[in-house]
């Protein structure tokens, strides 16, 4: 029992010991386990730490900072990079009734104070809208935009219900220069009726957002053409004013301006008639304007091959109960160039009578005459293109002879640019564009006029300008060319108005190698003081394009020079100039 | 013993763990305190050019077309450019210039040099803009021409009072020069009082300068390439790479005399 007893106590004691052996060994092995575990956990943390850094964390932060500088809408600038529209957090006037806490009166002054003192910082304010708008309890924007010296004053009123929140807004710091090439945004951020309505996608891209979109405008000659064109308007009170600066070769629209404008800073004002383009949407019956492109078209085909050969200009042209008069008797003849020199619609409606309707309509239909006008923006007007006779579309004789000096056909101011843009380019157009053109871009276009035609009617144009009708354009040692053209307009007795005309100058410099056409027209002007108590071209539109171009001329590239000029040694003695007649 | 090497065992694990720690969180801290750098200098970039584009936006606006033009009908008048305010070239140029009258005074000549003048000037070859010292080519300060002269006798030269010969080849190595009009004869240096001297003589040399013009173009084939006219880019060019061989050429006939 006592050996039984002890034998098992020694057994029991060794069985335990090596209990404890084991054990102490698992819970060693346990704890390198767990230590080991715990290594390669905080290795991999510090590795997927890293890593982390590495791959991850650097690029929310550039995003960030693209982001913070990438505009809500992009911008827009002109050939040069000068912008003319971008995102600017500018200043609104806001009332907020609650400023001053739900219980007394909002404004510490009475609201017919406030809102006087308002009024003598924006004098164009209305004064009972201001009032009724401060004595209601909503909150409500007194005004859109406040310059920051605005701010100031608003802010030296010392109403604290008066705030003034920075939001993001699109802002022209050009003013009204361009409107109509612009067109403006809405309070939703919506862009309308210029370039802002045609870029809107792109311009809210976020890829394609930060980068500027460049308009072939060039700002300075739009500066100078809209002073001209409004200082004219404004000498002879004319309804309004329209005006177009092309280069020949590449279609670039330099310069567009119609007049009167609008300021498309002020969104709220934009909502009227002024925003319609009367370069691209209105269309006119633009008068002997079409004289030279018409010749041109004789010329070409030729049927004038001879240009002294003499036409009866003494009495009206009667076609089938129609009289086709000159503004006064030019004598008993003349020739091409005199008849352009002049002006004479007998002779011009003999010359396309020569030519034949099909073959004048077949020019006017390639120089784009019965399409829109080829412009980007949304506003363009369809053209009046006469209807013919028969199923083919002929014309009637009496409609070809009038359309060849401009009338029963109309079109816009533009339609008219591009035309002569390739009358005096070498006989090819080019659809306009607004966007600057890389010069490997510069669409092919169509021939319409032979270079030979083209050089002929440089010479003729420039003539027009040094004997005739445009005398007024010809700025010195640009070599200006180009022809004048005062069409009535449509109403009144006869079918015309003898007393409001479309005055127009259409004209190309420099003419020994055309770079750019310069149009300007008037809408009704009156005869006034300035234009020596006339209404006719010669007088309004063309001293317009005479102070254009040498305000243009040198920035565009054009230097005046007085010692070069086109030779039109052989066709100035045509000319009879004062007693040859 | 084993027990206490085990524990040792362990708690240097534990330092390890600890340390291992320790530089985690210190990179850990540098990483975010980089990045917060990082941060605010891309909020101060952002803020910056905000800044910029406010500042830019207002110039355009108070300098917009029309507020220039408001501008230039009250204050300045100014108007475009006519012909006559233009040159096409260096013809037109040319064209401009009228033939002397019968009894007009004589032009004033000034492609020939007068060396009375070079001489008296003493142009140093390099004049520090600030102080308005001359500087020597190679060290710049006052007190190393020392030191520069027993090395380099020639621009010590340069700086205190250059000779005659380098005066007049300085001038033509920097305005390319048109024609050489340096006296024959062996070279001294002037003292104060000649200098001084000189300048009455003047309008003698003046008189003289063309019949020197003259004799120095015909001594031009015996002692050194010279450059009579530099009108066109390529020739000055041309000059400019034929200076070096001149001085080294002119040194040599001093030397020879």
């Amino acid at each position: 029992m006592n050996a039984l007893t002890a034998s098992a106590a020694i057994a029991s004691g060794r069985v335990k010991l090596a209990n404890i052996r084991q054990r102490s060994l698992v819970e060693a092995k346990v704890r390198v386990l767990v230590v080991a575990l715990l290594f390669m956990f905080i290795g991999a943390a510090a590795l997927i730490r890293i890593a982390h850094l590495g791959f991850f964390e650097d690029a929310p932060e550039r995003r960030s900072l693209a982001d913070a500088l990438l505009p809500p809408r992009g911008e827009i600038t002109d050939r040069n990079g000068v912008p003319l529209a971008r995102a600017f957090p500018a200043y609104a006037l806001w009332y907020n009734p609650k400023a001053l806490g739900e219980k007394g009166s909002p404004l510490v002054k009475s609201p017919e104070e406030v809102a006087r003192a308002l009024l003598a910082i924006f004098p164009d304010a209305d004064y009972s809208d201001l009032l009724k708008r401060l004595k209601s309890d909503k909150p409500s924007y007194l005004r859109r935009r406040v310059m920051p010296e605005e701010a100031n004053r608003i802010f030296a009123l010392g109403e604290p219900a008066l705030e003034f929140p920075r939001e993001n807004q699109r802002y022209y710091p050009q003013g009204s220069l361009g409107a109509h090439v612009l067109g403006y945004v809405d309070s939703e951020g919506h862009g309308h009726v210029g370039m802002e309505q045609v870029l809107e996608k792109q311009l809210l891209d976020p890829a394609q957002r930060g980068r500027p979109v460049a308009l072939a405008i060039d700002m300075r000659a739009q500066g100078a053409l809209e002073d001209e064109l409004g200082r004219g308007m404004l000498e002879t009170e004319a309804k309004g004013a329209a005006g177009i600066v092309l280069d020949v070769d590449t279609g670039e629209i330099v310069a567009l301006a119609s007049l009167p404008s609008f300021n498309p800073n002020r969104s709220d004002m934009a909502l009227n008639n002024l925003v319609f383009n009367k370069v691209t949407n209105q269309v006119y019956e633009l008068g002997s304007t079409f004289k030279p492109l018409s010749v041109a078209a004789a010329i070409d085909a030729g049927v004038v091959t001879d240009l002294s050969v003499r036409y009866p200009s003494n009495r009206p042209l009667a076609i089938g109960g129609f009289h086709i008069r000159d503004s006064h008797s030019f004598g008993a003849s003349l020739n091409v160039p005199e008849a352009l020199i002049h002006s004479s619609n007998i002779v011009t409606a003999q010359v396309a009578d020569k030519l034949g309707g099909p073959a004048l309509k077949k020019t006017m239909a390639a120089l784009g005459m019965n399409e829109r006008p080829f412009v980007e923006l949304p506003a363009r007007g369809f053209p009046l293109w006469p209807r013919g006779t028969n199923k083919n579309g002929d014309w009637a004789r009496i409609t070809t002879m009038t359309v060849s000096y401009g009338h029963g056909i109309a079109v816009t101011p533009l339609h008219l640019a591009a035309a002569y843009a390739a009358m005096v380019n070498g006989g090819i157009w080019r659809p306009a564009t607004l966007f600057k053109r890389d010069p490997s871009q510069i669409p092919e276009g169509r021939r319409v006029y032979k270079a030979s035609t083209s050089a002929r009617m440089r010479q003729l144009l420039r003539m027009i300008v040094v004997d005739g009708t445009g005398k007024t354009a010809n700025a010195q040692g640009f070599r200006v060319g180009g022809k004048t053209g005062s069409a009535e307009k449509p109403g009144g007795r006869g079918g015309y108005n003898r007393t409001s005309l479309v005055a127009t100058f259409a004209a190309a410099f420099p003419m020994d190698k055309p770079r750019y056409v310069v149009i300007a027209m008037l809408d009704e002007p009156k005869g006034t003081a300035a234009s020596s108590y006339q209404r006719t071209a010669a007088f309004n539109a063309a001293p317009i394009v005479g102070r254009v171009v040498p305000r243009i001329g040198p920035f565009l590239g054009v230097v005046p020079d007085d010692t070069r000029d086109i030779d039109i040694s052989d066709l100035s003695p045509l000319v009879g100039n004062g007693d040859g007649e | 013993m084993i027990a206490s090497a085990n524990r040792l065992r362990s708690v240097g694990w534990l330092v390890l763990l600890g340390l291992c720690l320790a530089l985690v969180l210190v990179l850990a801290f540098r990483v975010n305190a980089l990045r917060s750098q990082i941060h605010h200098a891309e909020a101060r970039i952002v803020a910056l050019k905000q800044e910029k584009m406010y500042l830019e936006t207002e110039f355009e606006t108070r300098s917009n077309q029309q507020q220039l033009k408001a501008w230039n009908d009250v204050e300045f008048g100014y108007a475009a450019p006519s012909a006559s305010q233009y040159l096409e070239g260096e013809r037109q140029l040319a064209s401009l210039s009228v033939p002397a009258a019968i009894d007009a005074p004589a032009p004033i000549r000034v492609a020939s040099v007068d060396d009375s003048i070079i001489a008296s000037a003493a142009f140093p070859a390099m004049v520090s803009p600030l102080s308005g010292k001359a500087l020597s080519a190679d060290d710049g300060a006052g007190e190393g021409t020392a030191s520069a002269a027993a090395a380099k006798p020639k621009l010590q030269k340069a700086v205190a009072r250059v000779d005659h010969d380098e005066a007049v080849e300085t001038l033509q190595d920097r305005l390319g020069k048109v024609v050489d009009v340096r006296p024959k004869g062996p070279v001294r240096k002037e003292t104060a009082s000649e200098k001084e001297e000189a300048k009455p003589r003047k309008a003698e040399k003046v008189a003289k300068s063309a019949a020197k013009g003259t004799s120095a173009k015909a001594d031009a084939g015996k002692t050194k390439p010279k450059v009579t006219a530099v009108a066109d880019k390529s020739s000055a060019k041309k000059a400019k790479e034929a200076a070096p061989s001149r001085t080294t050429k002119g040194k040599e006939a001093k030397a020879a005399r």
